[in-house]
């Protein structure tokens, strides 16, 4: 009788949501469909966008969405390469790559009407300096902005950002409508010249966002769906639901549900963007006096076994590493990915040579919930070779900010492998979070300033890898694959470089 | 009974001031990564410090309480740190999601464990092991292994229904059901559970009293003394097991809302308190104590109304 009405129950509520639908008007087909004005592109994001003001525009994640709505003045090819978008032509006009210029086009609106021109440039400019969004330091080398005429404008840094191009192809080179710029509206609502405008009774935070292609839009080749609708699935169980069932044609998943959408046919794709691994912060042995010695340091990259963390924690997904720098940046250095190999008895052979033969302790943050399983694996691969890791629990909210304030001398997570000059600020810059107790060397430093310079330059780049390499400023262990997933019958999708999830240009539907 | 009603809702607000001041002074208290949180690892301390003004994280915890309930009496409980919605808008917009999923759930909870605790308590024998069986089963399964293997199989497989929600601000009352479903099923399934366990626990206690006996002596039939006396002595047991349900289930959306993206209460409590976004948690705390209070309010009202010595008491 119990399984009875156990069978009972889903199958009656079965048959009268079938008799619903019967009734209907069929709006709610799973898998959606194309729209009369073109293809449908339906994806599952993982996040969404805090505003919708240009200001307040992230990376990864939280920038496809405002690709939506907004260009940026220069494109970002998926190979990394950089195109004319909303400027036509742009570079430094002086030696010293202090003045930045860039020329623009002349036939473009936003989609409140208002004019696209060299002032629309400076307002924006200006107003992502002041308003204070999370990635207001791409706007930390700009001293001024001016229009020189209607569709130029010159940039003066107040000092050299060799990332300044890669910026305006991100957050900061989205342009809104100046007459929107700081309005409440905007917030909600993105106003920009951009291929697709938002549909707002079909939008709501939290749950999915909706566009349709914009009529007259200056660059049809990018315009390559009628409608896109962008739903919200923070949860990998939901998203992998979705893609398998078509209700989404692409989404990001983890190597939990890989086997599961193999099944189903759909098609991977695999790429990194991260490096995971221990940041060996403490270099100067303030916290913990062993780590002021690069022996100690070195030891913990030889105690780790980074093919079995791969298998275990990433489910095999992705390359093991040494180095913090990726494969699409200037600093990359091939022969760095195996420059510290599983070897315990080196481990303790420096350890013995530090003065440290009979173990140390050092107390890492594990950040909860999230980090428990990893933790523990580094927990006991260090435990190996004599080293006592004194584990703290730290909640997610806490975990950067205590980071940054020096509170740990290492730590483990997952970061980002930018483009040289961007990674290199944030990990080995004396400013930077991850370097918070200002480790900084006179050697380190030269190659740095090389690199500020001039952005180009590739043997300071390869330079100022080598150097942290070799110092164990740090103990990567992998660089874990981004998984996408996506309905090969219903869309192409090439992935973007440096970018945790494709640009919204990277889909186009299957003729 | 109006003084009793009286009462409940004084101790209700008490209840109210005292959570919704502890919660407060425990997450402001904590506060001192938040800007961080929201600007991310790229921000200096110049951009933290702007950022903390601008949230009033400056001011002294109680000046920022004292702000707070100014404007919470006012109905304004701020925006959200992270998305810039107006707290009030996205409790509003999520609520009527979660409340229709709860209190469906709740009222076919109510009828199945009815059902399941009378049959078990009058029936006894194989029934009775039957229905205690299937509650420990029921029990032991966690809500949202319930959730996937729903998904796969009436979702994925059957492709009956979706498997997120397909609920949006122009859907019609079918995408409601679509999407409802099989959530309500699972919360159900757990619900039932325990629930039809207790309701038979009350029952057979009833029906071993003196006055069953005696009621029966007199000639009257099994289902008049069912229904017209062991049903009504039964309820209040039974709707204190429901009350205690309808709370639980307000926290066991939180995993069916993530599994079937359900933009509801749960999911919004959740991202609210993993990323420390302090004036939305506020909010989710204030609505989820007013609930609780009105629902057990109501239940004190039905028992009442059921038993006098509640009334008296």
């Amino acid at each position: 009788m119990k399984s009875r009405t156990l069978l009972a129950i889903p199958a009656l509520a079965a048959a009268f949501a079938l008799s619903v639908v019967g009734c209907s008007s069929g709006t709610g087909s799973p898998g959606g469909g194309g729209t009369a004005g073109g293809a449908e592109l339906v994806l599952g994001i993982v996040q969404e966008p805090a505003s919708w003001d240009p200001a307040q525009a992230h990376v990864g994640h939280r920038l496809q969405p405002f690709q939506a709505a907004y260009d940026t003045l220069i494109l970002r090819e998926p190979d990394g390469a950089y195109s004319p978008m909303l400027a036509t032509k742009w570079g430094y006009t002086d030696d010293k790559g202090m003045t930045f210029s860039l020329d623009l086009r002349t036939d473009v609106t936003f989609s409140d009407g208002e004019k696209f021109n060299a002032a629309a440039v400076v307002a924006n400019l200006e107003h992502f300096k002041t308003d204070n969004g999370p990635q207001a330091a791409q706007a930390a080398a700009i001293g001024s902005v001016k229009a020189i005429d209607d569709d130029t404008v010159e940039i003066q840094l107040a000092k050299p950002d060799p990332a300044l191009e890669y910026y305006l192809s991100q957050a900061l080179g989205l342009m809104g409508s100046p007459k929107a710029l700081g309005s409440d509206a905007i917030d909600r609502t993105p106003v920009g010249t951009g291929p697709y405008v938002m549909v707002a009774d079909q939008s709501v935070v939290g749950s999915q966002y909706v566009f349709t292609a914009r009529e007259g839009y200056w660059n049809p080749q990018l315009q390559k769906f009628g409608k896109i609708t962008l739903k919200l699935l923070a949860d990998v169980t939901s998203r992998v639901n979705a893609i398998t069932s078509g209700e989404v044609q692409a989404t990001l998943l983890d190597p939990t549900t890989v086997q599961q959408a193999e099944a189903s046919g759909l098609t991977k794709l695999a790429y990194p963007t991260d490096w995971q691994g221990l940041l060996l912060m403490d270099r100067a042995g303030k916290l913990n006096k062993a780590l002021g010695d690069v022996r100690v340091r070195q030891a913990i990259n030889y105690a780790l076994d980074r093919e079995t963390m791969l298998k275990s924690l990433g489910g095999g997904f992705g390359e093991v590493t040494s180095q913090v720098f990726g494969p699409a940046s200037t600093a990359y250095v091939p022969e760095l990915d195996t420059h510290y190999t599983f070897d315990k008895a080196k481990a303790k052979q420096l350890l013995a040579d530090a003065g440290y033969a009979d173990g140390l302790e050092i107390e890492m943050p594990v950040l909860t919930p999230g980090f428990e399983t990893l933790m523990t694996m580094v927990t006991q691969q260090l435990a190996d070779v004599g080293i006592t890791v004194k584990q703290t629990s730290v909640p997610g909210a806490d975990y950067q900010g205590l980071l940054g304030q020096g509170k740990f001398a290492a730590a483990a997570f997952n970061i980002f492998q930018g483009p040289s000059w961007v990674a290199s600020k944030l990990l080995l810059s004396t400013d930077g979070l991850y370097n918070p107790f200002d480790s900084a060397t006179p050697e380190l430093t030269k190659q740095l300033d090389a690199l500020q310079a001039n952005g180009e330059d590739k043997a300071a780049a390869q330079a100022i890898n080598t150097y942290v390499t070799e110092n164990a400023w740090f103990a990567p262990w992998f660089r874990p694959s981004q998984l996408y997933f996506y309905d090969a019958k219903k869309l192409t999708v090439v992935p973007q470089t440096q970018q945790a999830v494709p640009s919204i240009y990277n889909y186009a539907p299957v003729a | 009974m109006l003084f009793m009603i009286l009462r409940r809702i004084g101790s209700g607000v008490v209840v109210l001031v005292t959570v919704a001041c502890l919660t407060f002074v425990l997450l402001y208290a904590s506060s001192s990564n938040i800007a961080r949180n929201i600007l991310g690892d790229q921000a200096t301390p110049e951009a933290l410090a702007a950022k903390e003004a601008e949230l009033g994280l400056d001011q002294p915890l109680l000046t920022r309480l004292a702000d707070w309930w100014a404007h919470a009496l006012r109905g304004d409980f701020g925006r959200s740190w992270f998305t810039n919605e107006q707290v009030f808008s996205a409790i509003a917009s999520r609520l009527p999601v979660t409340l229709v999923m709860v209190f469906a759930s709740i009222i076919l909870i109510a009828l199945v464990a009815a059902v399941l605790g009378m049959l078990a308590a009058v029936r006894r024998g194989w029934v009775d092991r039957l229905v205690q069986i299937g509650a420990v089963l029921g029990s032991a399964l966690p809500g949202f292994i319930i959730g996937v293997f729903l998904v796969w199989v009436f979702a994925i497989q059957l492709r009956l229904f979706p498997p997120i929600s397909k609920i949006t601000p122009n859907a019609g009352l079918n995408l409601w059901v679509l999407s409802l479903t099989l959530p309500v099923i699972a919360l159900v399934i757990n619900g039932v559970a325990s629930a039809a366990q207790q309701i038979r626990s009350a029952f057979i206690r009833q029906l071993e009293l003196d006055y069953v006996r005696t009621l029966r002596s007199r000639g009257i039939t099994e289902r008049e003394i069912l229904f017209r006396h062991v049903l009504r002595s039964a309820a209040p047991a039974g709707l204190t097991v429901l009350s205690l349900q309808f709370i639980s289930l307000l926290g066991g959306v939180v995993i069916i809302e993530s599994i079937f993206a359900i933009a509801g209460m749960g999911r919004l409590a959740v991202e609210a308190t993993t990323k420390s976004d302090l004036p939305l948690v506020m909010g989710v705390v204030v609505y989820t104590v007013v609930i609780v209070i009105v629902v057990n309010l109501l239940v004190d009202i039905l028992n009442g109304w059921l038993n006098p010595k509640v009334r008296v008491s």
